[in-house]
This record gives C-alpha cells, structure tokens and sequence, in this order.
C-alpha cells in the first residue's frame, strides 16, 4: 500500500445469516467492494439506503468483521489489529450517539475520557472541538434542550476529541434543516483543510458532488461507479430526458429519436421513452418538432439535468430515493 | 489502567444520568422508602409479639371485689412489652369504656375481671367444679393469630395466681390432719418448710440457643417490612438497568463506544458497576430511615454488608439477563415488571414466608428474593454473624453467576 493511500479494501464482502439456510449463501449486504482512499481525500459513498455504506464503514471501523476480503486502515488490518485502527479514527454514527440528559461538556468528557484523555489535555480538546462546531456557549446545556442541528454538530464534535487520523461520517445531515446542513458542510471542509481524511457516506447526491473529491457510487453492496463527481457527469453527458406517450409509438419512431444529433441513446419502457442526450435542452425542441410531425401525444415530459442523481439513475434504473 | 479509566468513566456517566432521572430515583429510593414506612406502621398491630421495645396498649377493667383480679393485673402489667391499661381519662376504666374503645377501633382486645372473679376462685376449695372466667372483649375482625398469644398470656398468669391463691389453704388443710398425729416442735418446722416453699420455684426454665446463634424468633413489623421492601427496591433496577443498556443500543452510543479502544468486557463491567454501586447505595439509604426512623437495631454489620453484596450481584445479573430478552422498552418494562413483583411477592417481600403455605415456603427458596430476605433477617431478627448467613450470600451469589452467564452469553451489542 503506497504512503499516500490510508484506506484500501480488496473484496470486501459482508455476509449476514446462516449460508446453509434458506438461500443458501444468507444476505450479502456488501459484495466484494474494491476502492482505495487517498490521505487528506474526502471520499464519499452515495447511495440509496440499504445500498451497503454503513456496513461498509462497520467493517472498517472494527465494529463488524468482514466475511471475505482485506481492510487497511491508516497502516492496519481491520482484522488482525482492531485496537490500533480505533485508535486512529474517528466514527460519527448516523444516530445521534449522545447522551440527552448530559450536557454538552458532559458528553465530550465522557467520550474524551473513553480515549485515554484526561485532565488539562481533555479540558483543551473539548474547548477546543466545542469552538470548531460553534457550540462553546452552549457548552453547559443539556443535549435535549439543543436543536437538531446544533445535536448533529455535537455528534460529529465527539468523534474529534483523539484528532483521528480518519474520520467516518455515516450521514451526517440527515433529518437538518439547510442551515444546518451548510454549517456541517463547512465544519468538513474546514477539518479536511486541516489535514484529515474523511470517508462520507450519503444518499443526497448535492452533499456528494460539493464535498467530496471522489465518490463511490454504491447499490445493493456493489460499486457501480469511482471517480470524482465531474468526471462521473462528464461521463453521463449532458442529461436525461423522460417522455410518456398516450397511444403508444409509431413504427420507426424510436429509430427516428435515435437519430437526432443530440441524442445518446434511446430506451422504451413502461409506456415511457428514456432518452440520454448530450445536451438535453437542444435533445429537447428536436424530440417535440418530431413528436408533433408524427401525431404522438405526449402525456408526460421530465428533463433530468446532469448531475449525480442523473448519474445514479443512468447506472440502476433507480432513484437515489427510491 | 487505561481500562480501569474507561470503567470507571461509563460507570460515572451512568451515575450522572441516573440521578438526573427523577422518574428513576423516585422507583429505586423513594418508592421503596414509602412501603418500609407505610406497611411497617400499618402493619405493627400484625406483627407485633410485644418485645419489639414497643409496648402494647392491654386495657383492663377490674370488677373484682377481691384481691385476686388485681394481683393478675400487677403481673401483666410485669410482662415486657405489655402496658396494662386499667384509667381511661383519669378514672378506673368501665366496662361500658372497654366496649366503646373496641367498637370504634382504638384497642382489638380488652380484659374484663367480673365482680366475683376471686369469690370464684376461692369456692375451688370447697367446690372442684366451679371455675373464674375473664372476659376479653374482642373485634370480631381481629385474627386469631393475633388473639391467641394474649389469651394465653392472660390465662397462664391468672392459673398462677389463682394456684399461687389456694395452695397455702389447701396444704393447711392436709396437714391439718397430719399435724394431729405429730409432736409440738416438728409442727414449727413444718411450717417453716411450707413458707419457703411458697417463696421459691423448684423448676426454672431458661432458654439458650447453640453458639454464634440468636433466639429463633419471627420477625416483627419493621424487621420484615424494612428488608423486605428493600430486596423489592433492590430488583427494581432491573427495569432501570435493562433499559439503559437498550438505550445505549438504540441511540447509537454502543457502536460509538465500540468504534473506539474500548473492549467489549470493559464497556460491559462499566454499565454492571454503576447499578451494583446504586444497589448498595439503596439498601444502605433504606436501612438508615429504618435505623434513624424507627430505631430499627443494626447489628453484626460485616454480615450485614456480606448479604448486601451478595444481593446487589444478584439484582445486576438480573438486569444483565432482562436486557438480553427485551427488544422493547416495553418489553423489558413488562418483563421487569412481571419477574420482580412475583420474585418478590413469592419471596416473602410483601407477605412473611412463615404464614405462607409450606409449598410456597418451598418456593420462595428459587427466588433470590427469598435468599436476600432471609439473610438479612437472619442478621436483623436471630442475630447470626457473618457464619450464620453465608449460605444465604452464597445463594445469592449462584443465582448472580446464572444470571450472567446465561445474561453475557445472550448479550449483542447492536
């Protein structure tokens, strides 16, 4: 493993139940993952729930053990040298790891104390993370009394208190409101400018293409695409557009699409066409000019901009929300 | 050391959220605290032989145009614990009185000495049938159980004193008859013999018990109710216990725990500490009010402390093993619920073992309840040091090991 990679998996696969039951192999909630993270990276995972992040980030965090494959974290195996992974990463839980009815103070404390710190140094670590998530003021207040919001920035507070190495945040944002949410943008790129490695996972594709350098795009525990969001879109084009016809195609009409200039490719399905286009706008007046010209009634009309949903749903089928 | 660090800090968190949960305070001190005090009053009148060191309030009312009623009376009024009542408001106590003090519930019993008790008495001399009767003027709702003791208590002292009455003229009588056969001077020392006689008592019995062992003798008021509702407040940490650890699997705070150098033993010692901490914490609280309340003797403290944390071992491990059966709050609260009340009802915590019948006796002995009930009373009532309630320590300790064994064994920390 170069100097420069912190993270590296080879087939990571996880498997849950009894292989000799039902199925016969049990549930594969992650299916022989590859990737390599970079040292100072923001590497995310975007995908749509169940799609296998979090039991990625389990296996590499130590908290699950992996069924097949290899995980090196910061210089370690995740199998064969647990305690010297924890030590150098920090993990934010989706859930909200706090304890209410303790105060903010209170909950650092405890989990400084957890990682050895004690004394003048943990009391300067806790100042000091309670000042990065702008929580300083509020320091003495219990955790039930704070928003959602401010609850998610303490959340991440906590796993900063031992400087990890690595940082895991597994959905950070979820249930915040947007001023929240770009506050937490702000404390992750002020981290990662500060040397940090952080490993993101989400299922809201705008947080994936503003914060992270590269994404995986991860679906039913398989990488379906790696790279950073603008060679992810590039590679996809220039948009989707989504037609619903009334009294079904007229013959030869889905050569006709596949032969204006700007389209990609054409697929039919459900009652519906999918065209890929390189510009979706120009694709656009080019399919009603030709729609009119034939008779079709169109019953329906979506255009999907490019972006990393586009990208998602080019790959799946599906919606990242779905 | 650094794990010794880590217990210490989860046990110090818990504690922090504990005694920020009033809700949680109020099941574990509080409500336990008032069934000490609440059943130990209500219930003294149930309990109560009479040599708890409070007297029991016996009215008396003296008819008797003898001296014999009154002889009786003086020796009641002798017996430790009682407090022979014969005034009410200043003036000898009437029948009319007597029946007015059972009636509106301020006495359950009263002693009534008729007008010829000692003309009857003394008519036995001549007449081998007649017989003195003393009324007690009971509550027909008073039981048995609780009657008897006195009933006996009057009879036995009234048989003495009417004995003690009619010996001297019986054996004048017989030896009227020998002394006509007899020279002048061993008629004195016959007499003589005759007045010792009567001043002391050939027999005397005297009770003792094998060494290192108290009086076996049943508890009273506050002897059963003080450690009895103490082992029900202990148990019920299970509940609080069992939904601690729930939480912390809920919110995401285990996995975080995990996800740092901290090993899965540890993390489970410094959730176990903080509840044994507050069990010992309880019993001592519970027996403090008992002590400072009702001045409830503590005596033979190791043994005391011995059983206490026997049973606080015993309490935690049960929380361990409701934790690993409940996937709900509401589980584990029914669950919690359902095991400590039976336990403890089943156990003699809420009605003594001894007016249980024998298949129950029998079954309070699979309750660590029962253990932890009797280990205390074994110290507070008979009196046994730390050799007399180590098999009771040790009972509770192998309910403990099971209890964890099996509780570790299920338990998931996700």
């Amino acid at each position: 493993m170069s100097d420069n990679i912190i993270i590296e998996a080879q087939g990571l696969v996880k498997r849950y139940g009894d292989p000799s039951a039902g199925s016969g192999r049990g549930v594969e909630a992650v299916r022989g993952l590859s990737f390599a993270i970079r040292r100072g990276e923001i590497f995310g995972f975007l995908g749509p729930n169940g799609a296998g992040k979090t039991t990625t980030i389990s296996m590499l965090s130590c908290l699950l053990e992996p069924t097949e494959g290899t995980a090196i974290v910061a210089g370690y195996d995740v199998v064969k040298a647990p305690g010297e992974v924890k030590r150098r990463i920090g993990l934010v839980p989706q859930e909200l790891a706090l304890y209410p009815t303790l105060s903010a103070r209170d909950n650092l404390n405890f989990y400084g104390r957890i990682y050895g710190l004690r004394g003048r140094t943990l009391r300067r670590r806790v100042d000091e993370v309670l000042g990065m998530v702008g929580l300083a003021e509020r320091a003495g207040s219990a955790v039930e009394d704070f928003s959602g919001g401010m609850k998610r920035r303490l959340n991440i507070a906590a796993g900063l208190l031992h400087r990890p190495e690595v940082l895991f945040l597994d959905e950070p944002t979820v249930g915040v409101d947007p001023q929240s949410r770009n506050g937490i943008f702000e404390h992750v790129e002020r981290l990662n400018a500060d040397g940090m490695t952080i490993l993101y996972t989400t299922h809201y594709m705008e947080e994936a293409e503003r914060l992270c350098h590269r994404v995986a795009i991860i679906d039913q525990g398989r990488i379906i695409a790696l790279d950073t969001p603008r060679k992810l879109i590039a590679d996809l084009g220039g948009g989707i557009i989504h037609l619903g016809v009334a009294n079904g195609m007229a013959e030869g009409l889905l050569e006709q699409i596949r032969a204006l200039p700007e389209v990609r490719a054409v697929t039919q399905f459900d009652g519906k066409v999918k065209v890929e286009a390189t510009r979706a706008q120009e694709a656009l007046v080019g399919l009603l000019a030709l729609f009119n010209r034939t008779d079709t009634d169109i019953t329906s009309l979506e255009v999907l901009e490019p972006n990393l949903e586009t990208v998602f749903l080019q790959l799946t089928g599906k919606r990242l929300r779905d | 050391m650094l794990h010794l660090h880590q217990i210490l800090s989860i046990t110090w968190k818990d504690l922090k959220i504990l005694f920020k949960d009033v809700g949680g305070m109020v099941t574990l001190f509080l409500m336990p605290m008032m069934f000490i005090i609440v059943m130990s009053i209500i219930q003294q009148g149930m309990f109560d032989p009479g040599d708890s060191g409070q007297p029991r309030r016996l009215p008396v009312v003296n008819l008797d145009s003898g001296n014999l009623a009154a002889e009786v009376i003086a020796q009641l009024d002798n017996v430790d614990g009682i407090e022979v009542e014969t005034d009410w408001e200043g003036e000898p106590m009437t029948r009319e009185q007597a029946e007015a003090l059972v009636t509106d519930g301020k006495r359950a019993v009263v002693v009534v000495f008729p007008a010829d008790f000692s003309e009857r008495v003394e008519e036995r001399l001549d007449d081998a049938g007649a017989r003195a009767t003393i009324e007690l003027i009971t509550d027909p709702a008073v039981s048995t159980q609780f009657i008897a003791p006195i009933q006996g208590m009057v009879l036995g002292i009234a048989e003495r004193v009417a004995e003690t009455a009619l010996a001297p003229a019986r054996i004048e009588a017989g030896l009227a008859e020998l002394l006509a056969y007899l020279p002048a001077d061993a008629q004195i020392l016959l007499d003589k013999m005759v007045v010792e006689t009567e001043k002391t008592n050939v027999v005397h019995v005297e009770r003792v018990v094998p060494p290192g062992m108290g009086v076996e003798v049943f508890p009273d008021s506050y002897q059963q109710n003080v450690p009895g509702y103490t082992v029900f407040g202990v148990f019920f940490i299970v509940a609080t216990m069992a939904e601690s650890i729930l939480r912390e699997k809920r919110e995401g705070t285990f996995r975080r725990l995990l996800a740092a150098p901290l090993p899965k033993p540890i993390l489970l010692a410094g959730k176990l500490l903080p509840y044994y901490l507050v069990n010992l914490l309880q019993v001592a609280v519970m027996f403090s009010v008992a002590r400072l309340l009702f001045g409830m003797a503590l005596v033979q403290p190791v043994a005391l402390l011995v059983v206490s944390l026997a049973l606080a071992a015993a309490a935690t491990g049960m929380g361990v093993l409701v934790a690993t059966f409940g996937k709900t709050q509401t589980q584990i609260s029914g669950l919690s619920v359902l095991l400590t009340l039976t336990m403890s009802a089943v156990g003699g915590c809420m009605v003594p073992t001894f007016v249980m019948p024998d298949f129950m006796q029998a079954l309070a002995r699979f309750t660590p309840h029962g253990w932890a009930l009797q280990g205390f009373q074994d110290v507070l009532v008979r009196g046994y040091g730390l050799a007399g309630v180590w098999p009771d320590a040790a009972a509770l300790l192998g309910f403990a090991a099971v209890f964890f064994l099996i509780g570790v064994w299920r338990f998931r920390f996700d």
